[in-house]
């Protein structure tokens, strides 16, 4: 690369003024003259330079108002999607997507989004950051914040022409005219700067050095913690004691009546298998004690209330259950597919054990008790029997019958979820359904495999039979 | 200096700065038009009385009172805060404002009929009936002490201190104002200036209370710290509105239409939007702070708004009184043409009268919990709509007759011809 000046890239050509008045002119002239890449630079704002040059007006505001209605719609969204959709939280009763509460946070991310669309914006606008300007090799340049007023044409204007601007730049009046090239100070970084960012990358691994030194060298002193609050929770963990409370527990049990949320299934009709309106009409004093045990979270108190109907039923055998308690006589719950399901797997996790995986009162555990002939055990029911069915043993009895119990059987509330157990009563319906189910009700094209299955089921029992039979005959023979 | 031609200096007495003859033959109708409107609308407002709306006829005479008192304060705070921070650009308007400040004096006077309320037990203000504590089941102990403050003696000394501070005021730059006109002197500026720090302060004090004694006093159990300066924020931004309209009024008349430019209206357009936007924030944390905590007796005054006519009404407030001026004066090139920010400034001053309506109506009920405020039927709202531009009329024409006597500019203010040349960057 030659040193001689004409070679250099030019990237404009800068004029000086000694006045405000000389440079205003000078810019209405080279707008007249049609140039629009050009620039004025003066050491304070004079007013009607922009007219003066040309220039339109900047759309910073326009960046600045996106941004703004950007920043809106990220804070509401965030909002509405935060705190109303994916992490439903109750804060004061108010509603998931309660909007004078958003408003706070979209004003602010509003302002901030349209500060660095300002901000931003003007540096994108101006083409910042840049290390350098080519126009500050003019030697006269400096003088632009001091006394000094500079014209500056762009070599990238259309118009552009050096000896036509030169031409017309004196005719301004200018009286230093110079063409403004590219910059040859010298561009390799000082050593300095390379030995301090060196040392700066040695210096950084310091505090690792640190930190792997400590890991595995001992010490007398005891353990540093830069946060010793968060090495040292003052909360308690569970099972911890306390001296807080009387019961001397850091795990504090409900307050009586509480219903966690997700846990309210319904009404106290849901909860209890007993119509209590209706109950409340027919025994007051009894409807009292069963609210008033429920809101204590009384279970043995409960199924008390419970147990002297199942008491009184028995005294007066036939009389219809419907007479001492008004139950339920319907599933609260949506009877599907899924339903039953769940109904089938709860019972043949707690159920089956007892009354067996058909219902039938012959589970293992009644298998059992029967070879070893216990004498105080009472059989399960078997579930197909005419009693248990829902026209005489209602769904809300034999909800309620699951939840606290009956004769031997312990109630199973405290395993059993509300919805599993009225999964379950949905289930036994169904069972004692299929077990009178006829042929008729089974849809036409599993028909065959149905009726294959009985022929082969009662050829199987004619089988067993003739065994037995020969069985018979032949240990009679011996 | 500037891509303006070098301004021409008027004499004083040039015609464009006194009021144009069109506007001044406007003085006896407005002024007969307007009484005699507000005779008729406060007496429609009596007979749209009921058992449910008990207090309508006083409350529209104050909601018509109110609205044009603010449009007064805001113009005096114009004048004070212009001084204070001796701005240069608002000279050539500030006359107009000065203008409506000066009617603060007669305003006093058009009090009266809210005090006369006080003779009758409970017809505006409920604590002047001395069974209201006991009706409502309030606590003896608690309406002792807000008696305290709400008792009618008390009431009315503030009500003299507040028109004496105002009047006081007012007087005192009008004067320092107009004299300047004749003399020319530098020394009534800077005593003006001088007295501005004072002034805002001893205005603020006084405007907040009034908004307490008149607005917030008519629910006694209700209280927002925050009234006072919502109070304030619609009437700095309608007064704004209301310099502007007026300014642009006497250009169309020929007056001042060299010296006011398309600089001053966008100076005053960047201020009505900024006001808008004042006014919202000042309204939003006031709700927002009562909405969040969620107390009964502070809630109460919003819920009475939240239902019926006036639940619609709160939320034409938010998109007419907010949104819809927000958007339409941001742009620069809606500022810079002054027709179209008259227009807007219109706009404002009437969503500004809804505004006070808002405040002060629903207060016009019976007050028991969870009657849902009513605007009393087709007679209760023109009633209400009559009071308003009879009173505003009457304003206006007070105005006319206060500017027909003087300049409608500073004409020897020192800062004039900064104000002139004027010009936005």
């Amino acid at each position: 690369m030659s040193d001689t000046k004409s070679e250099k890239i030019v990237h404009g050509m800068m004029a000086e003024f000694t006045t405000v008045d000389s440079l205003l002119s000078a810019c209405r002239r080279i707008r007249d003259a049609g140039y629009t890449k050009t620039d004025a630079f003066t050491p304070f704002p004079v007013h009607g330079i922009d007219k003066a040059l040309g220039i339109k007006p900047t759309v910073l505001p326009w960046i600045c108002f996106f941004a703004g209605i950007t920043g809106t719609c990220i804070a509401l969204t965030m909002e509405i999607w935060m705190n109303g959709i994916d992490y439903r939280y109750i804060i004061s009763g108010k509603p998931f997507i309660s909007l004078p509460a958003f408003i706070p946070v979209a004003f602010e991310l509003t302002i901030l989004l349209a500060s660095f669309g300002a901000f931003f914006g003007m540096w994108a606008l101006n083409g910042l950051p840049r290390f350098s300007n080519p126009v500050f090799t003019d030697p006269r340049f400096d003088r632009a914040t001091d006394d000094r007023f500079f014209l500056y044409i762009d070599a990238k204007d259309d118009r552009y022409d050096a000896a036509g601007v030169r031409s017309l730049l004196t005719d301004t009046g200018s009286d230093y005219i110079n063409e403004v090239v590219e910059d040859d100070s010298p561009k390799a970084v000082p050593r300095p700067i390379y030995m301090i960012w060196g040392a700066a990358v040695a210096a950084s691994i310091i505090p690792l050095l640190c930190v792997l030194l400590m890991r595995v060298t001992n010490s007398s002193q005891p353990r540093f913690h830069i946060f010793p609050d968060m090495d040292f929770s003052p909360a308690k963990d569970a099972q911890q004691t306390t001296s807080l409370f009387g019961d001397n527990r850091a795990m504090r049990p409900d307050v009586p009546g509480t219903v966690a949320r997700g846990q309210l299934i319904g009404s106290l009709d849901v909860m209890t298998g007993i119509d209590v309106d209706s109950l409340q009409a027919m025994n007051a004093p009894r409807a009292e004690r069963l609210v008033a045990a429920f809101m204590q979270d009384d279970q043995a108190a409960v199924a008390e209330e419970v147990t002297e109907v199942a008491t009184e039923e028995e005294e007066q055998a036939e009389a219809s259950v419907m007479q001492t308690t008004p139950w339920v006589k319907d599933n609260p719950l949506t009877v599907d597919q899924a339903l039953l399901s769940r109904g089938q797997l709860q019972f043949g996790v707690y159920c089956s054990v007892c009354h067996g995986m058909d219902g039938r009162g012959n589970g293992l555990v009644n298998q059992r008790a029967q070879e070893r002939g216990f004498d105080t055990w009472v059989p399960p029911s078997n579930m197909h029997e005419d009693t248990l069915y829902s026209d005489k043993y209602p769904d809300g009895k034999l909800f309620s019958t699951i939840s606290n119990g009956i004769r031997k059987m312990p109630g199973y509330a405290g395993q059993i979820t509300v919805q599993d157990r009225w999964a379950i009563v949905a289930y036994v319906r169904a069972l004692q359904l299929s077990q009178n189910a006829s042929l008729d009700s089974v849809p036409a094209s599993r028909k065959d495999e149905v009726s294959q299955a009985v022929e082969s089921a009662k050829k199987e029992l004619q089988r067993q039979a003739e065994e037995a039979a020969q069985a018979a005959a032949a240990r009679e023979e011996k | 200096m500037s891509e303006h031609a070098e301004p021409k200096f008027k004499p004083a007495d040039n015609p464009t700065f006194s009021l144009p003859s069109s506007l001044a033959s406007l003085q006896l109708p407005l002024l007969g038009g307007g009484l005699v409107a507000l005779i008729i609308g406060v007496a429609m407002g009596f007979a749209a009385e009921s058992e449910d709306m008990p207090r309508f006829g006083f409350s529209t005479y104050l909601t018509a009172y109110m609205y044009v008192l603010t449009l007064s304060l805001g113009s005096l705070f114009f004048v004070l805060i212009q001084h204070l921070v001796r701005a240069g650009w608002s000279v050539v308007i500030r006359r107009i404002a000065e203008c409506f400040m000066i009617l603060l004096v007669p305003l006093a006077i058009l009090f009266l009929p809210i005090l006369f309320s006080l003779f009758f037990e409970g017809r505006l203000f409920v604590w002047t009936d001395p069974n209201y504590a006991s009706e409502h089941g309030l606590d003896s102990k608690m309406w002792e002490n807000k008696q305290m403050f709400l008792n009618a003696p008390f009431f009315i000394g503030r009500a003299i201190f507040y028109f004496v501070v105002w009047g006081g005021l007012a007087v005192y730059y009008w004067r320092g104002s107009t004299n300047q006109d004749e003399t020319g002197e530098r020394a009534a500026t800077d005593r003006m200036q001088y007295w501005s720090g004072p002034a805002v302060m001893a205005f603020s004090l006084t405007t907040s209370f009034a908004a307490f004694d008149w607005g917030m006093s008519l629910a006694p159990m209700w209280f927002s710290t925050m009234f006072g300066v919502y109070i304030f924020a619609g009437a700095i931004l309608s007064a704004h509105c209301l310099i502007t309209v007026v300014t642009y009024v006497l250009q169309r008349h020929g007056a001042i239409k060299d010296e006011v430019s398309v600089e001053h209206y966008h100076d005053l357009g960047k201020y009505i939007f900024g006001f808008v936007v004042f006014w919202t924030y000042i309204s939003f944390s006031q709700y927002l702070l009562i909405w969040y905590g969620n107390i009964p007796e502070e809630t109460e005054w919003f819920y009475a708004r939240q239902r019926g006519l006036f639940g619609g009404l709160s939320l034409v407030l938010i998109l007419l009184h907010w949104l819809v001026p927000f958007l339409g004066t941001m742009s620069r090139h809606v500022r810079r043409r002054p027709g179209l920010m008259a227009c807007w400034a219109v706009y404002i001053l009437v969503m500004h009268a809804v505004d006070i309506y808002w405040i002060i109506m629903p207060e016009a009920r019976h007050l028991v919990h969870g009657n849902i405020p009513s605007m009393g039927g087709a007679v209760g709202l023109i009633a209400s709509v009559l009071s308003i531009v009879g009173m505003t009329a009457l304003f206006v024409g007070l105005g006319l007759r206060v500017a027909s006597g003087n300049r409608v500019i500073a004409v020897r203010d020192p800062r004039l011809r900064e104000s002139i040349v004027f010009e936005n960057f």
